[in-house]
């Protein structure tokens, strides 16, 4: 597709194709400090970021960004891979508003931190909860399921 | 429906020689019982089947559970309808704490009951029974609006004979 | 801020959608910041699913937007059908696409009957509720199970339609439309008092749909015609003939409308698959534990609120090793922030509830 051609032009062989098929191009970026200058790149032909998925293969993380956009139902997929020990990535959340929260949620389940992100908060969890549940490592243990959260003050 | 419904007026005989206080006890039950004004606690799944209880076909007004506002300083029944999670449990037990005493809870579905599906969840409570007394269960997943009726029709009898958490616990 | 009063709404009140907690500065009546608080409901179905077999996660999906709970479950089955190569067969095609559409006018109808509710219409809410037990019962006749069908399974779903049901449908659905045509027009759109509630308030503009994300009936409702039905057709909606409704004002008069619409539309779609059902096999037969080979999956589906997707990460095993949910009222209830700013507080009610949010996909 054309745009998997203007971003590599943009990053510079920073970029290793994985699909680019009619309707979904699947790009992963080798460089993490690459994702918002490809935001911006993007954000022409996709204007509609639909989520962030992060997923836990310990101890990298792999943050997927799906973007789509309003005329036609064609998919973009960015996936950038963080590692534990430098466990920030730097926030789109200036270039695509709707990735505020989605970011938030991330940070909240993952513990994944934002650079840059205007207010990063928990958002589905009380602020003084423990942990970071979706992470692999977090197992629903007794402890965890008898636990009714009445000592909790947010 | 094919339970009758076991209460009879005193007849003057035992109205002379019952005990004041058990006829004043005797008269308010069955006032209370007859009108149960519920506050409607409803978070999830159940809340939608609550609104199926107090809509027409099921219509909860025949027993004098009166959908009045949901204020929790004029209601006596709360139905915890819905996953309660850790962070709902405090406000569930704030609302609860606001409500006059004598108070009866019917904890809704699954979720209240045990945790049901979501008992391998890190972020539910396993049954409301952990946080608060409870004087009926319904289960299901979600009940049916029906059960919510028989659910009423349980708590009446319990007021009915002083075995309700409330009375149990001298606060009624 | 000086001389403002901050508001707690939520996540316990009579006239809040579910566990939505608003917290309001107003001055006066009038609100001058907004914030919203959403988890009050976060039941972990993102970690449930990691736990669970692949079929044993459809009671999850059904909780999760409850009031329409078999379009999640067809957007589930259809993840994991893609992911694992399951074709299924065009009568079960067929069967989805009606049992989909007959929640949609579900959804809609629950959501006219609370929209009356928060405008004290009380009778609007008694009305949409009777309509949504004739529909409610046909499910119940279809699947055994009234909120929470679990009525889909890989490969298919769990029964053939019984004997005779296609006409109690087509019964059920000529009342709808007639009182959708007459009674809810004489009720809301003709009701005076329902206008100046709901005309010029709470608009939302074009820059702002795309600003925040928002798809589905109040993207339709701002004048973007888009809807996945159309732009991506999925399981027979390339087969059937249907419009889709798109209003330009942006306001909540415009939301309502929209969806009242749909149920019209919707019907049209249902009388059409009826038509054209096709005999046949109802399922393929797929094992109940199935493993599927290590792929990244992402599937979206238009449901009543918007467009909602699923992320789906397998790794060979029988399990999923991730299941990510993009919810649509997700984005919606983050838009409330900036939509609530500058009104009264009476009309933040009718804004709140004609985003029609559902917690339980919020919070997921």
């Amino acid at each position: 597709m054309v745009e998997v051609d203007k971003l590599k032009k943009a990053v510079k062989g920073e970029l290793e194709v994985l699909a680019d098929e009619k309707g979904l191009s699947i790009v992963r970026i080798k460089n993490k400090k690459l994702l918002t200058k490809l935001a911006w790149q993007l954000k022409e032909a996709f204007d509609l970021l639909y989520c962030i998925s992060v997923v836990d293969y310990s101890p990298d993380f792999e943050l997927n960004y799906i973007f789509s956009n309003y005329s036609n139902s064609d998919l973009f997929i960015i996936k950038v891979n963080i590692t534990e020990k430098d466990f920030a990535v730097d926030s789109i959340a200036g270039i695509f508003n709707s990735a505020n929260w989605e970011e938030r949620e991330a940070y909240d389940l993952f513990g994944i931190k934002f650079n840059g992100h205007p207010d990063l908060r928990r958002i589905l969890l009380p602020e003084d909860w423990p942990g970071h549940p979706l992470r692999k490592d977090f197992k629903v243990d007794d402890e965890v399921r008898n636990w009714t959260g009445l000592d909790l003050k947010f | 429906m094919e339970e009758s419904n076991e209460f009879s007026y005193p007849g003057l005989y035992e109205v002379v020689f019952m005990k004041a206080e058990k006829f004043i006890n005797t008269v308010l039950n069955w006032g209370r019982s007859n009108s149960l004004w519920p506050l409607t606690f409803g978070t999830s799944c159940c809340a939608i089947e609550m609104m199926t209880f107090g809509a027409t076909k099921v219509d909860a007004d025949r027993l004098g559970v009166l959908f009045n506002g949901d204020s929790p300083r004029q209601s006596d029944l709360i139905l915890v309808s819905g996953t309660i999670t850790k962070k709902m449990a405090r406000r569930l037990l704030n609302v609860y704490e606001q409500m006059p005493d004598p108070k009866y809870v019917i904890a809704v579905g699954a979720c209240n009951v045990s945790g049901g599906l979501y008992h391998d969840s890190y972020n539910t409570i396993e049954g409301i029974d952990r946080i608060m007394p409870v004087d009926a269960f319904i289960p299901g997943c979600p009940p049916r609006p029906e059960e919510f009726l028989d659910a009423v029709r349980v708590l009446q009898k319990l007021i009915k004979e002083n075995r309700s958490k409330a009375q149990e616990n001298g606060r009624s | 801020m000086e001389n403002s009063i901050r508001l707690n709404i939520g996540p316990v009140h009579p006239a809040m959608h579910g566990v939505l907690k608003l917290i309001l500065d107003v001055k006066g009546d009038t609100i001058i910041k907004a914030q919203t608080e959403i988890g009050f409901l976060h039941r972990a179905s993102e970690k449930i699913a990691e736990l669970r077999y692949f079929a044993n996660y459809y009671p999850i999906m059904d909780k999760l937007d409850y009031v329409s709970a078999l379009n999640m479950e067809i957007l589930y089955a259809s993840a994991v059908e893609k992911a694992a190569n399951i074709e299924i067969p065009p009568r079960a095609v067929y069967i989805r696409t009606i049992m989909a559409e007959m929640q949609r006018i579900m959804s809609h109808l629950v959501f006219i009957g609370s929209f009356g509710e928060d405008l004290g219409n009380m009778t609007g809410f008694i009305w949409a509720l009777r309509e949504r037990e004739l529909l409610m019962t046909l499910v119940e006749k279809i699947s055994g199970g009234r909120l929470a069908p679990m009525y889909i399974c890989n490969g298919g779903m769990f029964y053939d339609f019984p004997q005779g049901i296609e006409d109690d449908i087509l019964k059920a659905l000529s009342i709808i439309e007639n009182k959708v045509n007459h009674e809810y027009h004489a009720m809301f759109t003709k009701n005076q008092i329902f206008l100046s509630r709901t005309k010029g308030v709470g608009i939302i503009t074009k820059d702002m749909i795309k600003k925040y994300g928002i798809t589905g009936p109040i993207a339709r409702a701002s004048g973007i015609n888009r809807d996945l039905r159309k732009v991506s057709p999925y399981l027979a909606y390339d087969k059937v003939d249907f419009e889709i409704p798109v209003e330009s004002d942006g306001d909540t008069y415009s939301r309502f409308l929209v969806r009242t619409l749909e149920i019209l539309e919707s019907i049209k779609i249902i009388r059409q698959c009826i038509k054209d059902l096709p005999a046949g096999p109802y399922k393929t037969a797929v094992p109940w534990i199935i493993r599927i080979p290590k792929k990244d999956t992402f599937i979206k589906q238009e449901s009543p609120r918007g467009e909602m997707g699923i992320f789906l990460v397998t790794d060979g095993s029988d399990k999923p090793y991730r299941l990510k949910l993009r919810s649509p009222t997700f984005f919606a209830i983050h838009a409330l922030e900036e939509l609530l700013v500058n009104i009264k507080v009476a009309d933040a009610f009718v804004i709140v509830a004609s985003v029609d949010p559902v917690m339980g996909e919020v919070d997921r």
